[in-house]
Formats: C-alpha cells, sequence, structure tokens
C-alpha cells in the first residue's frame, strides 16, 4: 500500500470502518486521487461511516464479480455516485473495462481471466485538507503510549549496547 | 524463469506443516532470501561501487556518498555520521538520534539534495523526505568492536579476529523503512525497475551499502586498512522488534508467494533421483560449514544459546545424510529430508535451507515469484453454504480453539501513538484492546463460521448484515489459490511468540546469527560473508551460513 492508500485505509478504520472494508477504501481512494477524482467524494465518503459507500460498495462488488464470473457485463449499485464506485472497480486485480457510468450505477466487463498489474500512480498530493481530516480519524486507531507500553509492548530489553 | 521446462519436482509440504509459527521461527535463510538474489544481480551485472564523496572528520564524524550502477539506473548511498553521546544511544524504537542515518537516493545527489539530506536523515521519522528518497536508515554503532577495530589499526595492527567472529559488524541498524515512509518514494515508483522488481530488493540494497559504508568508516578513523578477510565477515547487525510482525498477516498473498518459492525450490531438489559427484561433494561440504558456522553462532541469552547447542549436537547426527555414502542412493535429497523429519524443528529447517543450497539452476529462477504485482486475484463464491465447506475443510485448525478463554484471546496487537509502530499488550491488563488491530484472524474467522447457518444466503448479503466478518471472508477466499497465506497459529494467544515471526520474515531477507533478546526483538547479522564491493565479480554467491575465513 502507498503512504496515502494507508493513511486512507487508517481513517476508515478510525471512523468506523471494519478492517477489510477500511483497506478497500484505501487503495480505492489512492486510485481516486490518481485518476484527478474529486477529493471531496473521499472526505464525503469518510464522513458517512458507519454507513454509506465504504460499507455498501465491497459487498456490492461483491455481487457484481459473481455476475461477471459467468463472462457477463454487470451492473454495480453505486447510490453515491458513481466515481468512487469507479475507482473500486479499477482496483480489482483483473481486466475491467468501464462502460457506462449514469445516476447510481456502474457498468462494467470484467475479465478475470487476464490479470492487471496493479496501477503505479504518479506520487500524489492530496489536497491539504483531506489529508489533515484522514490523520485526525487515522489517529483514533492509535493507543496512546504508557509506561507498560513503552518498556514492554515494543519488546524491547534494556541492552543497548554490545 | 531460467528454466525452459519446468523442473520435475515432489510433492509440496502441506500448509499444516509449514505454517506453524514454531516451524517458521525456526527457519534459515536460503540461496533464494532476498540479499542472496540481489547478490546475484549486482554480481552478473558486475556492479561498480564508486566513492562520490567523502568529508568526513578524522574522528569519523561528517557525510558520504557511495554510487552503484543497478539494472541501467544509479542509486547513491547518502550516509551521515554524527558524534552522538553514550547516553543517547539505545536501539529501542524510543531513540531519536543515532550513531549514522542513511538514505538510498535515485540518482547521484547535487550539492544542494546532499545538504538537505545531511539535515534530514538524522532527524528519520521527524523529518519528511522526497520521491528521490527510496529508502531511509539508521544505525548505530557497535561500540565495543568499532572501538577495537579502529584502535587496532591506529595501532598498526589487524583487530583480534576472536572479536570479529564474535560480534560480528561495526554497525546495526534499528529501522530501514521503504515504501513511502515519511515521504519516501513508494514501492510503486520503483517495483518495475530491473533488480528491484523483488520483494525489499531496494531495502536490501541500502543494508548491502551501509555495510560497505562501516568497513570504509572503520578504516578512515583507524587510517588503515582493514584485512579482507576480516572486512568479509564484518556484515551489518540489525536490531529488530514488533515493528515488521505483522507485515506477515497484512500481507498474506506476498508471504505465500515466499513461502511457495521455498517450499516449491525444495520440492524440486527432492525429485532430483541422483547426484553427480561434484553435488555430493558440495552437499558434504556444506554440511560441514554448517557445523562450524554452528559453532560460531554464539548468543548471551541462555535459553536461546541452549537451544543453539541442542541443534549442534543433533546436526552431528542429520548431517550424516549427507555423507557420500548416502548421496550416492536413489533420490537421496528426500531421503535425507525423510530422514530428518523426526529430528528437531530446527534440524529440519536446518536441512532444508542446504538441501537447497547447491542447486541454483533448479531453484533461482523462482525469486522471480515473490513479489506480488497483482494483490489478491480471488473470486467470491456465490453464499453462505460454500463459504462454510471452505472453512471447514481449510480452517479447521482456527475452529478449535474457544476464543472465550483468557489465554487463548490475552495477547493484542495495536498501533502507539507515540511512535506509530505496532506493539502487543496484555487485554486484561492493559488499556487499549478496543482500538485492536485486526491480527486475530483464526479468531476472526471461528466468529464467521458461528454466524453462517445451512442455508444458502448469498455473500453480500451476509456481509450487509455483518460488515466485520469481511475480512474473516477474504482470507477463505484466498486459501483456495493462496495456501500458504495463512500462519496456522492463534496469534493473539497468551502463547504466541512473535520472535517466531521475526526469524521467519527476517529468513527471508537472508538474515543469520539470530540473537533473541526477548520474545519480541531480536538481533541479527545480514550480509555476513557477502562479497565485498570489489568481489562482486569473483564470489558473489558462495556465502550461505558464513563461516570466519570462509
Amino acid at each position: 500500500m502507498t503512504e496515502w492508500a494507508a493513511l486512507a485505509a487508517k481513517a476508515a478504520r478510525g471512523a468506523g470502518a471494519p478492517p477489510a472494508q477500511a483497506q478497500a477504501f484505501g487503495r480505492a481512494a489512492a486510485q481516486h486521487l490518481a485518476q484527478g477524482r474529486a477529493a471531496e467524494d473521499l472526505a464525503r465518503a469518510l464522513g458517512a461511516l458507519p454507513g454509506g459507500p465504504i460499507l455498501s460498495l465491497p459487498p456490492a462488488l461483491i455481487a457484481a464479480q459473481v455476475d461477471a464470473g459467468t463472462g457477463l457485463q454487470t451492473t454495480l449499485a453505486a447510490p453515491d455516485g458513481p466515481a468512487l464506485a469507479q475507482s473500486y472497480v479499477e482496483g480489482l486485480p483483473w481486466r475491467v473495462t468501464v462502460l457506462r457510468a449514469e445516476g447510481g450505477t456502474l457498468c462494467f466487463a470484467l475479465d478475470t481471466g487476464t490479470p492487471a498489474p496493479r496501477a503505479t500512480p504518479a506520487r500524489l498530493t492530496p489536497p491539504p485538507a483531506l489529508v489533515k481530516r484522514m490523520e485526525a480519524l487515522a489517529e483514533r486507531t492509535f493507543v496512546p503510549e504508557t509506561d507498560a507500553s513503552r518498556q514492554r509492548g515494543a519488546g524491547a530489553g534494556l541492552t543497548d549496547s554490545d | 524463469m531460467k528454466d525452459a521446462a519446468t523442473p520435475g519436482q515432489m510433492p509440496l509440504r502441506p500448509p499444516g506443516q509449514v505454517m506453524r509459527l514454531a516451524r517458521m521461527g525456526s527457519m534459515f535463510p536460503t540461496r533464494i532470501s532476498f540479499l542472496r538474489t540481489l547478490m546475484r544481480r549486482l554480481g552478473a551485472e558486475r556492479a561498480q561501487v564508486t566513492c562520490h564523496r567523502w568529508q568526513m572528520c578524522p574522528e569519523g564524524f561528517g557525510h558520504a556518498v557511495f554510487r552503484v550502477d543497478l539494472g541501467g539506473h544509479v542509486y547513491s548511498l547518502v550516509a551521515v555520521s554524527s558524534d552522538l553521546p553514550p547516553e543517547a544511544r539505545t536501539d529501542r524504537v524510543i531513540a531519536t538520534a543515532w550513531d549514522t542515518a542513511y538514505v538510498l537516493y535515485d540518482g547521484v545527489p547535487c550539492e544542494k539534495e546532499v545538504a538537505r539530506i545531511c539535515a534530514a536523515a538524522p532527524l528519520q521519522e521527524a523529518a519528511r523526505f522526497t520521491e528521490r528518497d527510496l529508502v531511509l536508515s539508521r544505525a548505530n554503532k557497535s561500540v565495543r568492536l568499532f572501538s577495537h577495530v579502529t584502535n587496532s589499526l591506529r595501532a598498526g595492527v589487524q583487530p583480534d579476529e576472536a572479536l570479529v567472529r564474535d560480534i560480528g559488524y561495526l554497525m546495526r541498524t534499528t529501522a530501514v523503512y521503504g515504501n513511502g515512509k515519511f515521504g519516501i518514494a513508494d514501492r510503486a515508483c520503483i517495483d518495475t525497475r530491473p533488480g528491484l522488481e523483488g520483494p525489499f530488493m531496494a531495502e536490501m540494497l541500502t543494508v548491502w551499502l551501509i555495510r560497505h559504508f562501516t568497513h570504509a568508516l572503520a578504516e578512515h578513523v583507524g587510517r588503515g586498512p582493514l584485512d579482507r578477510r576480516i572486512k568479509r565477515h564484518l556484515g551489518i547487525g540489525n536490531s529488530t522488534g514488533l515493528g515488521m510482525a505483522p507485515f506477515l498477516v497484512t500481507h498474506p498473498v506476498l508471504l505465500n508467494n515466499w513461502m511457495m518459492a521455498r517450499e516449491t525450490a525444495l520440492a524440486r531438489v527432492r525429485a532430483l533421483p541422483r547426484l553427480t559427484v561434484d553435488e555430493a561433494r558440495r552437499l558434504h561440504g556444506l554440511a560441514q560449514r554448517a557445523a562450524t558456522h554452528l559453532a560460531e553462532w554464539i548468543v548471551p541469552d541462555a535459553a536461546h544459546q541452549a537451544r543453539i547447542d541442542a541443534l549442534r549436537r543433533d546436526w552431528e547426527q542429520a548431517r550424516a545424510w549427507l555423507d557420500p555414502a548416502h548421496l550416492r542412493g536413489d533420490h537421496p535429497l528426500d531421503a535425507a529430508i525423510r530422514g530428518t523429519a523426526q529430528s528437531s524443528l530446527d534440524v529440519q529447517e536446518l536441512m532444508v535451507a542446504l538441501v537447497i543450497e547447491p542447486f541454483g539452476d533448479l531453484v533461482d529462477g523462482l525469486a522471480e515469484c515473490m513479489a506480488d504485482p497483482f494483490g489478491p486475484m480471488v473470486l467470491p463464491v456465490q453464499d453462505a453454504a460454500t463459504l462454510r465447506r471452505r472453512i471447514e475443510a481449510e480452517f479447521a485448525w482456527a475452529l478449535d480453539t474457544d476464543y472465550e478463554r483468557a489465554e487463548h484471546a490475552r495477547q493484542f496487537w495495536y498501533v502507539s501513538a507515540a511512535k506509530q509502530e505496532p506493539r502487543l499488550g496484555d487485554r486484561f491488563e492493559e488499556p487499549g484492546a478496543e482500538r485492536e488491530s485486526p491480527l486475530d484472524i483464526a479468531r476472526r474467522i471461528k466468529a464467521l463460521h458461528g454466524d453462517l447457518d445451512a442455508g444458502d444466503e448469498p455473500l453480500p448479503e451476509l456481509l450487509a448484515r455483518v460488515p466485520d466478518h469481511a475480512l474473516a471472508v477474504e482470507r477463505v477466499l484466498m486459501a483456495a489459490r493462496y495456501p500458504y497465506a495463512e500462519i496456522r497459529d492463534n496469534l493473539i494467544a497468551a502463547d504466541c511468540l512473535p520472535i517466531d515471526m521475526l526469524r521467519c520474515k527476517l529468513s527471508f531477507f537472508g538474515a543469520s546469527k539470530f540473537d533473541p533478546k526477548s520474545d519480541r526483538w531480536t538481533r541479527i547479522t545480514l550480509c555476513q560473508g557477502a562479497p565485498l564491493a570489489d568481489e562482486l565479480a569473483t564470489r558473489a554467491d558462495d556465502w550461505w551460513l558464513p563461516v570466519y575465513g570462509g
């Protein structure tokens, strides 16, 4: 995961998403930014937790893939708009052809016989406001330090020289 | 792959045997460990390391830049050496200052870039880096050995060989950061470059260059050259804590690919029906080298030393399988693996690593299969009933445990606010369990299994009903395609030993001389016996389990 994908995933986790959905959001968020799509889509999705597309898109994508497994085109329900849904779809490890994005649906063809290497986006520079928001949410996943965690949690002993 | 046709192979050892923590914690480096692969690549390219800049005071404080060409790209190690007060020298993650700091730079840095790195690198996590910075690292001196080496050289003599043999490095790194941390380049920026496609290749290149720098620094401060044999034995130490343990759980495809490559290598050599005289001689020699290596492996911790002592004794018996008489038989390497199947895990895994070693033509191409360029390629199943069948077939090991019992759920993994590093706490005595990191795969699989009825509830409906099961569903779906993706143990049990995860991962790096300091952190040695920069053309690939003077 890239730096920003990891941050987006932590932000989603901090905002209440379960771990797998948070990871999926992280990958989609990096793709979303790399494609120049609206950063507001990401902020809105984070704000919608514990509901919204971060929870609704993964099961919808599973349903769509089950359909596409037969080799047919498939339609993904995306009531929160197709842009973020497209970023999720483009993160799949197979060749994807997006056919139509309109209203609350995204129509695409999936070729599960052809692996697609992960996209390698140029370095991302997310809007500072989004970064700040994500960092604040990510902090909710961290555990404040205590004497016990400092002395024992990291596992370090007291032997520093040899 | 080098191979035009796929070589024959025996059946792979099953995941239920391989993916247990105790066995993973007994692993040794092999010839497809990442450092070995990198050295072969550098050797094949006849890579040259040159000192581009050396601004160091007589006491060894200042900076240096070394450059190396690899795969048509130029990389530079920028090394910054600081005068660190003894009281500030600590390997612990809470450290804020180090003897030396490093950046692997993409290209050759100009004056301005060198100045930037010299200012930023000593700050490590507290600084912000750029996409030209590929890897960030720091290292502390082994005070005892560094002082001894430099004092000896100043006195016109070579250092004491016993001390060199026992410590084995002049400095030890306490972190090697890659992949986007603190603003450095994301791995995606370099993972298609020749020579850096494999896992952790940029990090391994950095470590090898740091070792080169430590030799140069000692010779500079000592004002004299080190004997080549001594330099070869001086690797680079590493101090590793819990930070790298969760990686194996959060990167299941990579874990699968690493293990699959190693197990496939083993299966290929076991399938060899006969050995040549030269192959048998080489195996016999390696068995002796392993015995010498074990004799030179001395650690302060009494319990771990006892384990090494036991391995030495057991190895004396096990190595008989590599005597010429045995190696003349049919399928002799399969016989060696079968013959040691009842020995300790340490003996078994040492034998696995050894029998692979002479057969580069058969196994080196497998190193190209150890990356994960695609991500998990799994298709969802239709319904809960199918999922249930898969769990019962592949995850029985996770279903047997009662996670309501305290000893089966005592530990929890978390990320510390102070350092944003993984740590491990006691669920019943420390705060923070509500922010637990999801490494409790076994417990999640059992919870999922418990929520599945025998009917045909579609998977999307199941996940809409219980979103928290999504991670467990992912792992179950992966199992069919990635059989070695899962550590088949309860990682939150009171008796879970993270050190086993560390050793597994570090063995893939190519580490040796494991020196555990607790069940959560260890010192190791990297690059010991590895070719020096001017030896790449002549001895790039014969340093498995290095021995002093070898």
